[in-house]
């Protein structure tokens, strides 16, 4: 009775194994509560509260994307719409539901090229949302495990100082971070939901804007520490994108609330 | 609605005609393409299917404003520098319209989710002694952040609950293509004007 | 802020519209009086026809213009981010205009219309922009200009000043983006045209800051502390170590005259410019409408430029240097000149 037990036991464990990797659910982080201070601060947008949510692990794979492609023909490469997605859309799968032979070793590559519209439409699917540019950028701070790869600025900063690889690396092939996220810095840059929230050009050269005219409810931005040139960097990039761009390093993961 | 129809494939027409210049940053111009009678063009925004509520609570999604050439800005009613500024602004730009101004649909759309609904909408219609041709929308985060990515309007939420945001005015065609756009309170709308004159002769 | 530009520029059209109607012809005394206060009006505007601007790496100056009335003039520069050699045996990523350091010379005449394109490669790692000082219009074309990697941007300005003008990026964080090369020339000409000389050249300095000593061995990468101290490992012409060394110098033959576009990036040094043996006959101070003659050594502010006129007399290698001379000697801030031809005893002999 016992041995019937015990091998009961071994084959459901078995059977879990097998649901749990034939599963394609993507796993999610808890990113505890905190206090988020912004990089560039408003008057109204001093150091904020932030529950807590939770963030998938990785950026959405090139595999994963598939699925939803698969799921809602409106996204593929063919269907697309020029309003949501512009002509670079998955422009380097092989076709419309076949990321190729050839692009093997991306299937566990963060999906790039891919829009904004895509990007939410994705998350919106999975029951999750796009993380605000708040909940980005406060799940990104969190420093490195092992803090022998260096600090977060520095890894960062050697990230950009290299051109983009001809072959975009693996999830989880960078650092995981204290929250346990992987590839915050290094990999990609990624879509937020909020991305056209940067009140400003990309001209950013005295740290300040005066043009009542055209900023309402603000006067003088600043921002939280000038030699972040990791952080500028970023808010420049988000601030020159537009909804349908699909670019080489753009990607995305998703959030979900806390119930 | 078929004259609308009419009205759309003859100015879809004229603008396939006339624009064939290429984008400016400095002036603004947005060249669109024209897309065949009856059907939502690729490019419109109109084929965004979120739904809005107006100032009179009714429930519309933006298609319905197909038929004749739209001005669109977004704003928050409770902004005591910018937004009144701006509708005054599209408030003068329906003067110089004259009589055309009846042809034209005037849609402003807040940011404010959670403060500006259908009732403070309509007082604010009535505060701004706005038209009947002006409809004011409410909507939900998403759907205002997607109007806004693609009107290319920047807006943040601050912590008291009100925005900082950029000041568009947007031209649409009858069939929701972006025609036009010009930035900035007390702007020069001249070409903003004329933009819209050439829809109506279309 | 648009508004006023382009109420600006259909008042030159029609300014220029009558100056051509009534027959005046809007003269270019360039030079001649910079005390006088600069006129828009004087500007003739009317296009004349549309060109593709000629663009040229340095140390290569594109060739002078030959057409006398304004042309809508068509300028692409293409951002490219690559791994390039700073010194022969140190690498380093360098952001350009065009893919060399420093970007395409861009040559245009006054009361041109430009129609710049800005395309930024597709594997960028990052956004970028462009201010153009020669630009009379927000951020000098940046706010115009923000683009995403595989993504283009246009816009289009009048060239209303003769100079040459240094152009940058500014997208945040500025100073990174000048600091790994991000910068070039404009030239303006003068309606009436550049005066002619046989020789023309494009130098540009920048300074460089790298996690490694001035020539260490491999991929460096930028140092933001010796940048924000101010403290270079590199002052460089035309980007690389010996760029203008050897096969690099610049050349000319005794009897020429020799003309220097000279700009300095930055991010951070002044140049006190000076090239060892020679006198500048003239110096286009600052790169503006007023003119020095007989000048040893001008300064060369950081985001500025200047033009040096010189004549080739007696044969041998001169040395462009920053004569803040410790960055001559140690940091790189060096180059050549090689004049050949008949010797010129009367001028300069050596005795014993």
């Amino acid at each position: 009775m016992k041995h019937f037990l015990i091998l009961i036991f071994t084959l459901l464990t078995a059977l879990s194994a097998v649901a749990q990797s034939v599963s394609t659910e993507k796993k999610m982080v808890r990113i505890p509560a905190g206090i988020y201070t912004p990089f560039f601060k408003l008057p109204g947008t001093e150091p904020t509260p932030m529950p807590a949510f939770l963030m998938d692990e990785t950026a959405v794979t090139n595999a994963e994307f598939l699925e939803f492609v698969k799921a809602n023909p409106q996204w593929r490469r063919s269907k697309v719409s020029k309003l949501l997605a512009d002509t670079n859309y998955l422009k380097y799968w092989k076709s419309d539901l076949e990321i190729g032979e050839k692009n093997k070793e991306l299937y566990n590559s963060p999906v790039v090229y891919v829009s904004w519209f895509a990007a939410k439409a994705y998350a919106q699917w999975k029951g999750k949302r796009l993380p605000t540019v708040a909940e980005w950028e406060y799940a990104g701070t969190a420093p490195l495990v092992n803090s022998r790869e260096g600090t977060l600025t520095s890894y960062i900063l050697n990230w950009y100082s290299k051109p983009n690889p001809k072959v975009l690396p693996n999830i989880k092939s960078t650092y995981k971070n204290t929250f346990g996220l992987f590839d915050m810095h290094g990999l990609i840059w990624e879509w937020t939901f909020d991305f056209n929230s940067f009140i400003k050009s990309g001209d950013s050269r005295a740290n300040t804007t005066d043009e009542l005219q055209l900023f309402c409810a603000s006067s003088t931005l600043y921002v939280n520490n000038k030699s972040d040139y990791a952080s500028f960097l970023r808010f420049s990039y988000r601030g020159s994108l537009k909804g349908n761009f699909c670019i080489a390093n753009l990607g995305f993961r998703c959030v979900k609330d806390l119930k | 609605m078929k004259y609308h129809l009419l009205l759309f494939a003859i100015s879809a027409l004229s603008l396939a005609a006339c624009n064939n210049g290429k984008q400016s940053a400095f002036t603004g111009d947005v060249v669109s393409t024209a897309a065949p009678v009856g059907t939502i063009p690729e490019e419109s925004i109109y084929n965004l299917t979120d739904t809005f509520t107006t100032q009179d609570n009714k429930t519309i999604q933006l298609k319905d404003f197909s038929g004749k050439p739209t001005v669109m800005v977004m704003i928050f009613t409770h902004c005591d520098y910018a937004c009144p500024r701006l509708t005054a602004d599209v408030k003068e730009l329906e003067g110089r319209l004259g009589k055309n101004a009846d042809k034209v649909n005037f849609v402003l759309t807040s940011f404010d989710a959670e403060r500006d609904f259908p009732d403070q909408l309509a007082k604010y219609k009535k505060d701004m002694k706005l038209d009947d041709n002006f409809t004011l929308l409410h909507g939900s985060d998403d759907a205002v952040r997607t109007l806004s990515v693609l009107l290319n309007v920047q807006y943040q939420k601050n912590q008291d609950g009100n925005f900082s945001h950029s000041n568009v005015i947007t031209v649409l065609d009858p069939s929701g293509n972006l025609i036009y756009q010009k930035e900035g309170i007390q702007a020069n709308h001249d070409e903003t004007l004329k933009k819209l004159n050439e829809l109506l002769k279309g | 802020m648009k508004t006023p530009f382009s109420k600006k520029l259909s008042s030159f059209i029609s300014l220029g519209a009558i100056a051509l109607l009534v027959g005046l012809q809007p003269g270019c005394k360039q030079g001649t009086d910079p005390s006088a206060p600069f006129d828009i009006s004087k500007i003739d505007t009317v296009l004349t026809g549309t060109v593709d601007a000629e663009l040229t790496e340095a140390p290569n100056v594109p060739k002078p213009l030959t057409y006398t009335s304004p042309k809508r003039v068509k300028v692409t520069l293409k951002v490219i981010e690559k791994v390039m050699n700073i010194s022969d045996s140190t690498q380093y990523t360098f952001w350009t205009f065009g893919g060399h350091v420093p970007g395409n010379f861009i040559r245009v005449r006054q009361g041109d219309l430009v129609d710049f394109t800005l395309i930024n490669s597709e594997d960028s790692k990052v956004s970028h922009n462009i201010d153009l000082h020669a630009v009379t219009g927000p951020g000098g074309g940046a706010e115009a200009s923000n683009t995403s990697p595989g993504q283009s941007t246009n816009f289009q300005f009048r060239a209303l000043h003769p100079g040459v003008f240094v152009y940058h990026c500014a997208t945040a964080p500025v100073p990174l983006h000048i600091a790994n090369g991000m910068y070039g020339l404009i030239l303006v000409e003068p309606q009436s045209g550049m005066p002619k000389v046989d020789k023309e050249y494009y130098v540009m300095q920048g300074d460089f800051y790298t996690k490694g000593k001035y020539g260490a061995a491999g991929l460096q990468d930028f140092d933001e502390d010796k940048a924000l101290a101010e403290n270079p490992d590199y002052v460089l012409f035309n980007g690389k170590v010996r760029a203008l060394v050897g096969q690099g110098a610049l050349t000319a033959k005794t009897g020429e005259t020799v003309r220097l576009y000279v700009g300095n990036g930055g991010p951070n040094m002044v140049s006190s410019f000076h090239v060892i043996g020679e006198i500048f006959d003239k110096v286009y101070t600052e790169a503006g409408s007023s003119i020095n003659t007989g000048v040893q050594t001008t300064l060369i502010p950081a985001g500025g430029a200047t033009i040096v006129d010189m004549k080739a007399e007696v044969p041998g290698t001169y040395l462009l240097v920053d004569h803040s001379i410790f960055r001559a000697f140690n940091k790189g801030a060096i180059g050549q000149l090689k004049i050949t031809g008949d010797e010129n005893p009367s001028v300069f002999k050596k005795l014993k």
